[in-house]
């Protein structure tokens, strides 16, 4: 079990990288605000690919610890986390040589639901009940 | 003509001495270059004004003779914080609908050891005070860079409300490379 949540954990939080990547481009394309300094590529991959990790792990406790109920309550937590963490980018101190800081919030908090939106839509796909 | 004579050249001569007088009272102009910082800090905020602009004539050997007025523009405060900039332009701070410009002239610039110090009216919110700016040039080439540290308070300036996180005192950090 943990095996198959790991790797759906792995696969989403990649896809979820690759999704910020993307967001992060046409944000920056469309609006011309470049925070590439702050949110560099590397970073996106890697917090995405943590958030999925974290995720996995979350997941297989929860199963084993509350059984048929713990999927319901890994879904609940996951949004709700997901949602709490959007506060970071409203607190965040950027360098000052960065143009329109108060653009920032509008790129990164998408992203923080990526994660979940990925491990959601995946799921079926590597965890079968 | 004899007489016209008379009168011309001592006029003339008159108008070269004056205007020769004032060429040597009259200060260097200098033009702000690229590359300028307005920094302030404070216990808890802290940030950078990127507009800046004005006439400065400064001469190192005839301080008396200088004269400073510059204005930031207070719109283009970056505190590297969204919610706090928009929080530092409302009417509650610096409210920039209102007063766009923060203004300073200069009324006597004196020497002051290996420094000067410029005494003036500094305008914030609205409200003008006078105010003495000690600072340091630093002549490179053609050149030279303006720099100074001064704190002002914010509440004789009514930016914000008096106590809160904010402290009264803004530490103000400016450098100002300059171009003849």
């Amino acid at each position: 079990m943990f095996k198959k949540a790991l790797f759906l954990g792995i696969v989403s939080g990649l896809l979820a990288g690759i999704a910020g990547i993307i967001y992060a481009r046409v944000y920056h394309s469309s609006l011309g605000a470049d925070f590439s300094k702050v949110a560099p590529t590397v970073n996106i991959i890697a917090s995405s690919l943590f958030g999925g990790v974290l995720a996995a792990i979350g997941f297989f406790l929860l199963d084993r610890l509350l059984k048929e109920k713990g999927e319901i309550v890994f879904n609940l937590l996951f949004s709700i986390i997901s949602f709490a963490t959007l506060l970071a980018p409203f607190a965040v101190k950027l360098p000052l040589d960065l143009e329109a800081p108060e653009l920032f919030p509008g790129m990164v908090i998408p992203m923080h639901f990526f994660p979940a939106l990925a491990w959601f839509t995946l799921k079926p796909l590597f965890i079968k009940k | 003509m004899n007489s016209m004579n008379k009168i011309i050249y001592p006029i003339a001569a008159a108008l070269i001495l004056v205007g020769s007088a004032f060429t040597f009272v009259t200060a260097t102009s200098w033009q702000i270059s690229e590359g300028y910082s307005i920094a302030f800090s404070s216990d808890d905020a802290s940030g950078i004004f990127k507009g800046f602009k004005g006439n400065i004539a400064f001469d190192e050997q005839n301080p008396a003779a200088s004269k400073f007025d510059v204005t930031i523009d207070v719109a283009t405060i970056n505190t590297g914080n969204g919610l706090q900039n928009k929080h530092a332009k409302s009417d509650e701070w610096f409210d920039v609908a209102k007063y766009p410009q923060i203004h300073f002239t200069s009324q006597k610039i004196v020497k002051a050891g290996n420094s000067y110090q410029v005494t003036g009216d500094l305008e914030i919110h609205g409200v003008k005070k006078p105010a003495t700016i000690p600072f340091t040039f630093q002549k490179s080439g053609t050149g030279g860079k303006f720099a100074g540290t001064f704190t002002v308070n914010r509440s004789d300036f009514k930016v914000g409300k008096p106590g809160g996180d904010v402290g009264e005192q803004i530490k103000l950090d400016i450098s100002v490379p300059v171009t003849k």
